[in-house]
């Protein structure tokens, strides 16, 4: 049957559309993107070459380092408050009646379906400092002097924007740890059971040690979303005040689209893929090396 | 590759020991579930609200339903244009990537070529590259095939990103089927192309519905990339046509901006009451599937 099916003409017919859109819009850029950033470039024609120069540049602009600053603070925000709190949603939901369960998954899939737009203009009336929903409240509770310009403040435009991405997306990654949740033996918690392991010492140490793969998926999923923070910031505050809330992918559309140089722009996103493929590697090398079958 | 309704349920669970830890986490998770609801309410009481009634009181119930904003929105927001515009996007990636990409994944699976591990890798790889940081060569070439007004400069760069995950996925699931079927058709004296669509299209259908549900999810809201090529007004989605709205109307009209949030996102709110479960199926399929 197979040399039958497998002729040369049925695995191009088959292989080919497939490969072709995938190489010319996944893969070439990246080569053009590369031989960009050498040279001098305007948005229509490279002008001259200039070999490392932009990088040179790139790295010498202080709003750079704001960027990567931020871009980091939000990949923080997402790993370190962000996870813990959707494995303890994940385990919450867990330990509900069926249909508890059923409404809290369709409920925490909610924020993740809306698209950016709607999310962050509904965020920027809660942080509106005249009326917003945060400010009313401190005003009610009497800790007036809490309350804040919460987008255009330097000490907390980038918390409050990381706030808001870390809300949309807390209850789908709970999702994805709950599926896992699902996928455990059930015996391995009956032997736990017949030994008297209360509840925390089954979750530390049954369920989340046999999640291992899932928090490797979701890891990988969040850094990488988080490192490519955009759209939030594009909507609440348009990198600003100044260059204040700019992350490293704002960074890279400011320079090529807002200032025209194409050339400093690519550097940045150069320099952005060997981070991610950096990270990627660390997290592949140094967590849950061994894949886990039951 | 498993699909999460046919994994064993499991029938208990540990209770929480301790009323008041029990009180407190679930008094705690309940307050979180509102927020993640809070916003559709705000959109709703909003858009019914006129232009002082709120800003006095944004946040409480509306005292009189207003339903001006919805005439006055549908008027200056041009809600079909990126309306049919999200539509066209949508289902021009999901129709290219599911074919090509579930032919490509039948060829690595089934056919017999020296490359198919190689190419196999070579997709895979498409996984790791997120489609912000070639937003500028994109850009370049897209105006360089002169695609960039039209539906095709977005469509042709979407189902490129698209490829990968469902080759991987659909890849997965053809692994898994036994190769009777095709057999008995080849005896049948049916070629390549017919035993394709006849036989393996409808088996592989539960993959395909997931991986529809997954591109429909993530290209009708994506904004990155439509931001930059659909920079004229008439080829703007929703996502990037609903904030091109929000800085004309400025800071001024909220009640307009509610009703143009609403409005926008009633069509994604509508598929998700209807297909909830699935949604959430194919948003954690890849948690197991790897």
């Amino acid at each position: 049957m197979n040399k039958y099916f497998s002729t040369k003409v049925s695995i191009f017919v088959f292989a080919f559309p497939a490969l072709l859109l995938f190489t010319l819009f996944c893969v070439y850029p990246l080569l053009p993107e590369i031989w960009m950033s050498l040279h001098k470039h305007d948005g229509f024609k490279n002008l001259d070459f200039v070999g490392l120069n932009n990088y040179k540049e790139v790295m010498a602009s202080p709003s750079f380092w704001t960027a990567h600053k931020n871009t980091y603070l939000i990949v923080a925000i997402s790993l370190l408050l962000g996870l813990p709190l959707s494995m303890m949603l994940s385990l919450f939901i867990d330990a509900q009646t069926p249909k508890f369960r059923r409404f809290f998954k369709t409920v925490a899939m909610f924020p993740a379906i809306l698209s950016v737009t709607v999310v962050a203009q509904i965020w920027l009336a809660f942080y509106e400092p005249n009326w917003g929903l945060f400010n009313e409240i401190l005003h009610s509770l009497g800790l007036s002097s809490w309350t804040h310009s919460w987008l255009t403040e330097k000490k907390t435009v980038m918390p409050s924007i990381g706030v808001t991405f870390l809300w949309q997306y807390i209850g789908l990654n709970a999702l994805l740890f709950y599926t896992g949740i699902k996928t455990i033996p059930k015996s391995y918690y009956e032997a736990a059971l017949i030994d008297g392991a209360n509840y925390i010492q089954v979750c530390l140490r049954i369920t989340i040690p046999l999640l291992q793969n899932v928090i490797k998926y979701v890891l990988i999923l969040s850094t990488l979303g988080s490192m490519a923070f955009y759209s939030h910031v594009r909507v609440m505050t348009a990198g600003g005040p100044g260059d204040l809330s700019r992350t490293v992918i704002y960074q890279m559309y400011y320079t090529a689209f807002d200032t025209s140089e194409f050339g400093k722009g690519t550097a940045i996103a150069v320099i952005f893929i060997l981070e991610c493929l950096l990270i990627s590697f660390v997290i592949q090398r140094y967590v849950a090396r061994e894949k886990l079958e039951f | 590759m498993s699909f999460k309704g046919t994994l064993p349920e499991k029938n208990w669970s540990f209770k929480l020991e301790g009323s008041f830890l029990k009180l407190l986490s679930r008094v705690f998770w309940v307050a979180v579930g509102c927020t993640f609801l809070f916003p559709l309410y705000w959109m709703v009481t909003m858009s019914l609200k006129s232009k002082s009634e709120a800003y006095d009181n944004p946040f409480g119930l509306p005292t009189s339903w207003d339903w001006l904003n919805f005439s006055e929105a549908l008027s200056k927001y041009h809600f079909y244009t990126y309306f049919e515009n999200s539509v066209i996007y949508t289902t021009g990636t999901i129709v290219i990537t599911l074919a090509t990409g579930s032919m490509l994944a039948y060829c690595l699976s089934r056919m017999q070529w020296k490359f198919n591990s190689v190419m196999l890798f070579y997709v895979s790889m498409g996984l790791i590259v997120p489609i912000e940081v070639v937003v500028i060569p994109l850009f370049q070439l897209v105006k360089w095939m002169h695609i960039k007004n039209s539906h095709l400069g977005l469509i042709l760069p979407y189902s490129g990103f698209a490829i990968a995950s469902c080759v991987l996925m659909l890849y997965a699931f053809l692994r898994s089927l036994p190769k009777e079927l095709e057999e008995a058709a080849c005896i049948d004296g049916a070629n390549v192309y017919q035993t394709y669509i006849k036989i393996i299209f409808p088996i592989v259908m539960p993959a395909l519905v997931t991986q529809c549900v997954l591109i429909f999810i993530r290209i009708w809201n994506e904004f990155p990339l439509a931001f930059i090529i659909a920079s004229k007004d008439q080829f703007r989605p929703l996502t990037v046509g609903l904030l091109g709205f929000f800085i004309n109307v400025g800071v001024t009209d909220w009640g307009l901006i509610g009703a143009s949030m609403l409005l926008s996102s009633l069509p994604m709110i509508i598929v998700y009451l209807i297909g909830n479960e699935k949604i959430e199926n194919a948003l954690t399929a890849g948690a197991i599937l790897k």
